[in-house]
């Protein structure tokens, strides 16, 4: 049992105490677990229960886990954590097996003379790490090092530390295939990164390319199920009829590419029509009469030719949203058309907070909110020393500058070019799919130096010198998760199970080890469980009590309705016009950019998504999730029915897919549930690592038929700019 | 005795396949076992379509054909009319498989043997405070419950939702659906 478990008995008359450093867990071998499993009886053993977060995606979800004799048997999402509100999703309950999976990297890896993995210690690696770090370090400058990771409580804090302490502000996330234009976009206009639309109190929102049902998130499911049941006035923009549309009222086939153009008439509606607030965006903006001016031209008949959706429709649109106004507003959007698919995704960003805005709509009840949050104080410099701040630009800031969080796609274009000669990877699959595998894996490969840590060989790691061995997130306690809300809270991952594999390190061991191995160990000379009590303290919270609660709530920080947000934007205002995007290259207010590709003739763009039992390719490897995708045979691409009946294609054929790229086999499903001009392919296969014994060979992945292109001024992936055709096989 | 059934709200279900990953976690499943089978109808033509997402699983028959074709008896009405199986007289003949109208039954590859869901909230050998579906459903589009009970919230619900079993009267099922 993890020294941090809590016994049943003592859970229930809450008196344990968390006891117990992560570092002094003992071991249980794999075989040792696998023959308990088998022979597992449930009438007997010790039951304890200890509160975590769920790694499945990066909602983080709080549960309790139900651990008997030291094995994980239980899951029940935590009513206290505001993602879960008590539930979990599929990848919830199934990616915990992935402690004892049976594809687990147990060793340091280093790859061969001929490409092939060898088991290491340790010592060999961090050693040898250490020595190319500096070698690059005094070559090249710490500029020449990259960090990739997709944040995580532990990973984001010490990768970030690790890199900062050499010197290197080249630190980025996924978001670069994923959230960065969306973010970028709207911290132009309001200086926010995003809102949270009150969906539960709206009298209509409108959502582009977001499903909830899909991109799940227990949370935010709920609040669109009880406004559904309220009579809320729900409108889901997609080129796909997705299963969210349960909860939906309305379904608004669009045009890929085209959902700017949508949001530029709806602007447009409100402006000329005088519908919207005009005391507000008096009061609150800059740069309006310019957005006025350049809006005339882009009237609902203009759209309707772009977007496939009629005059008339996007009018009532424009004029349903006027008169709900401040109950409504456009949701934000994740992954979608703002976040990173198109040539116009940051516009798009821009495009929609504009139109909120118009409506005066941010942090009204029923519209867009921009929740509160908290983050750890100063802490003492004598025990947690700052690294100095690194001297130079970040990577890509150049040609990149709108990007909020920067761009790792930019730092493969550095590597490419031979700027960047050093790759780290926490967590992220980027070779795997953040734009096109091969052409990833050949930059990584190329580099200098390429360090993976993870829990199973993905592509980034296959594509990398060295492997370090992660411990899974069930098996190690990480850094509080500080996250903001109606209530901002902070959520504890805590060690639930034993370390199954006994030469995997957690996170925070494996970043403390890099730098004593690189020379920078004098900013890491403090434990995890140190690190995470002052940053409680910092607040005001106890450690051991967050630990043992699993979600805490600074309630004294609480939201409330009708206040006006303080804009941080360069002017103090929400900005209609952005000097920064002029300077980038864009006109200041959002305005019509074309798509970097249009499908012509038999072409279809083809576009990609995620399933609910999914997240991307991390979870592809799960045997109860592939379990799944088997057996309702998921992998199928989505082409719309008269499109498919033109060329003869039938539901369940196997059709070829292919561009310049790439050409592939998938099944395929014929559907009335797309618009006749895309390609649907689920984003979670096509795994292309054998090791990965699941998951390798399932499905076809979108990425490999996407060339390596990047969005202007934001550096996003335009994961969606890219054509593909079909054709029956043997037809 | 209760008599207990399930209904489950259509209208409700996503289609995010929760209740048979939970299904299989806490029942300490197989990745293959699945309890919980769907079924998706796409009605109308693009653009004006709608889509019914139906779980099935054992429908706790009071006319059980599973139990009726058995031959060693390991399928049969137990305690509270709930269907089960005997799984130390299961000899793996499939008979059941292929008398059950609702295609629930599933082989533990394992052990050769026929398994299904057993309204695990009361069968389960340790008990849960409700079935792990109903439980793990992001829409609450589940209820469990006793039948025999017009004060429960699954006899309320059935009347005021006016749940129907899949196939009529075909079996006396115990599972109700609102569609």
């Amino acid at each position: 049992m993890s020294g941090n478990a809590i016994t049943r008995r003592g859970f229930l008359a809450g008196t344990a105490g968390v006891i117990g450093a992560a570092g002094l867990a003992g071991y249980m071998s794999f075989d040792a677990w696998e023959r308990a499993y088998a022979d597992d009886s449930d009438t007997h053993g010790t039951v304890s229960t200890v509160h975590s977060t769920c790694n499945g995606c990066s909602n983080k979800c709080g549960f309790t886990a139900y651990v008997v004799d030291g094995k994980l048997r239980k899951l029940i999402g935590d009513e206290r954590h505001p993602m879960a509100k008590g539930k979990l999703c599929a990848r919830g309950y199934a990616y915990a097996e992935i402690a004892y999976s049976k594809d687990r990297l147990t060793d340091p890896l280093k790859k061969n003379d001929k490409g092939q993995f060898e088991a290491i210690s340790w010592e060999q690696a961090l050693s040898e790490i250490g020595a190319k770090v500096q070698q690059i370090v005094s070559s090249d400058g710490p500029g020449a090092l990259a960090m990739v990771q997709d944040p995580r409580p532990s990973g984001s804090y010490y990768a970030k530390r690790f890199m900062s302490a050499l010197g290197s502000p080249n630190v980025y996330t996924h978001g670069a295939a994923c959230y960065e234009s969306r973010e970028s976009g709207i911290k132009q206009v309001i200086g926010a990164n995003s809102w949270t639309s009150d969906v539960a109190n709206a009298q209509m929102t409108i959502f582009i390319g977001r499903s909830y049902a899909d991109g799940l998130r227990p949370s935010a499911l709920m609040a669109m199920e009880k406004a559904h049941e309220a009579g809320s006035h729900i409108v889901l923009v997609d080129p796909r009829f997705t299963n969210s549309q349960k909860f939906a009222d309305e379904w608004v086939p669009i045009t890929p590419g085209t959902d700017l153009a949508l949001v530029l008439a709806l602007c447009q509606v409100v402006t000329t029509e005088d519908l919207y607030d005009a005391d507000y965006v008096a009061a609150n903006s800059v740069g309006f009469d310019e957005f006025r001016e350049s809006i005339a031209q882009y009237t609902p008949r203009w759209a309707a030719e772009k977007t496939g959706i009629d005059e008339t429709t996007i009018k009532r649109l424009a004029h349903q949203m006027a008169q709900a106004a401040p109950a409504c507003s456009i949701e934000s959007g994740w992954r979608g058309p703002s976040g990173c698919q198109y040539k116009n995704s940051g516009e798009l960003a821009r495009a929609v907070a504009c139109f909120n805005a118009l409506l005066g709509v941010y942090n009204q009840k029923g519209g867009a909110l921009l929740y509160p949050s908290v983050s750890a104080g100063k802490l003492d410099e004598g025990k947690f020393p700052s690294p100095p701040k690194p001297q130079a630009a970040q990577v890509g800031s150049d040609e990149f500058p709108l990007a909020v969080d920067g761009s790792a796609l930019a730092a493969v274009k550095a590597a490419s070019e031979g700027s960047v000669k050093g790759f780290f990877f926490y967590n992220s699959n980027m070779v795997g799919g953040y734009s096109n595998p091969s052409y990833l894996a050949q930059v990584v490969s190329g580099c200098d130096l390429s360090v993976c840590v993870d829990v199973q060989m993905s592509e980034t790691a296959a594509a990398c010198q060295y492997v370090l061995p992660d411990t899974s997130y069930l098996e190690r306690s990480e850094l509080p998760a500080f996250a903001g809300g109606a209530v901002p809270s902070v959520s504890m991952r805590t060690q639930v199970i034993d370390v199954v594999h006994p030469n995997t390190k957690p996170v925070d061991e494996i970043f403390t080890e890099l730098a004593q191995a690189c020379g920078v160990g004098q900013y890491f000379d403090f434990t995890m469980d140190e690190l995470a009590a002052a940053q409680l303290a910092s607040v005001g919270v106890d450690v051991d009590a967050a630990r043992q609660m699993g979600t805490v709530y600074f309630n004294d920080k609480a939201f409330s309705y009708g206040s006006t947000p303080n804009w941080k934007t360069p002017t103090g205002k929400i900005q209609f016009a952005s000097d920064a995007c002029k300077k980038a290259g864009y006109e200041a207010v959002p305005s019509w950019i074309e798509p970097d590709v249009m499908p012509m003739g038999n072409e279809l763009r083809l576009i990609e998504a995620k399933q609910p039992i999914h997240s991307h390719t991390m979870t592809a490897n799960n045997e109860t999730l592939m379990g799944i995708t088997k057996k309702y045979d998921l992998t199928r691409a989505w082409i719309n029915r008269s499109f498919a009946e033109n060329l003869g294609i039938a539901d369940g054929d196997t059709i070829e897919v292919s561009n310049e790229k790439y050409t592939g086999k998938i099944g395929v499903h014929v559907t009335d549930r797309i618009v006749p001009g895309a390609l649907y392919l689920p984003s979670a296969y096509g795994v292309t690592v054998e090791d990965q014994h699941t998951a390798y060979g399932v499905g076809l992945r979108p990425a490999d038929f996407l060339a390596f292109k990047l969005e202007p001024g934001y550096g996003s992936a335009m994961a969606h700019e890219v054509c593909v055709t079909v054709k029956k096989v043997n037809a | 005795m209760a008599r207990y059934g399930m209904l489950i709200n259509t209208k409700k279900c996503v289609g995010c396949y929760t209740c048979v990953a939970a299904c299989q976690r806490q029942n300490n499943l197989l990745p293959s076992e699945q309890f919980i089978r769907f079924e998706e109808r796409e009605t109308g033509t693009y653009p004006t379509l709608s889509v019914e997402t139906i779980p099935l699983q054992c429908m706790h028959c009071e006319d059980a054909p599973c139990a009726a074709v058995c031959p060693t008896g390991a399928a049969h009405i137990g305690t509270d009319g709930i269907v089960q199986v005997d799984q130390g007289r299961c000899i793996g003949c499939k008979y059941c498989m292929a008398a059950c109208p609702y295609q629930v039954r599933v082989v533990n590859e394992e052990t050769g043997t026929v398994d299904k869901c057993r309204f695990c909230t009361v069968s389960a050998n340790d008990g849960t405070a409700m079935c792990s579906c109903v439980e793990a459903c992001p829409t609450g589009a589940r209820i469990f419950g006793d039948l025999d009970d017009p004060d429960s919230e699954i006899s309320k619900a059935i009347a005021e939702l006016n749940a129907q079993p899949i196939a009529g009267d075909l079996t006396k099922s115990k599972v109700f659906y609102v569609r």
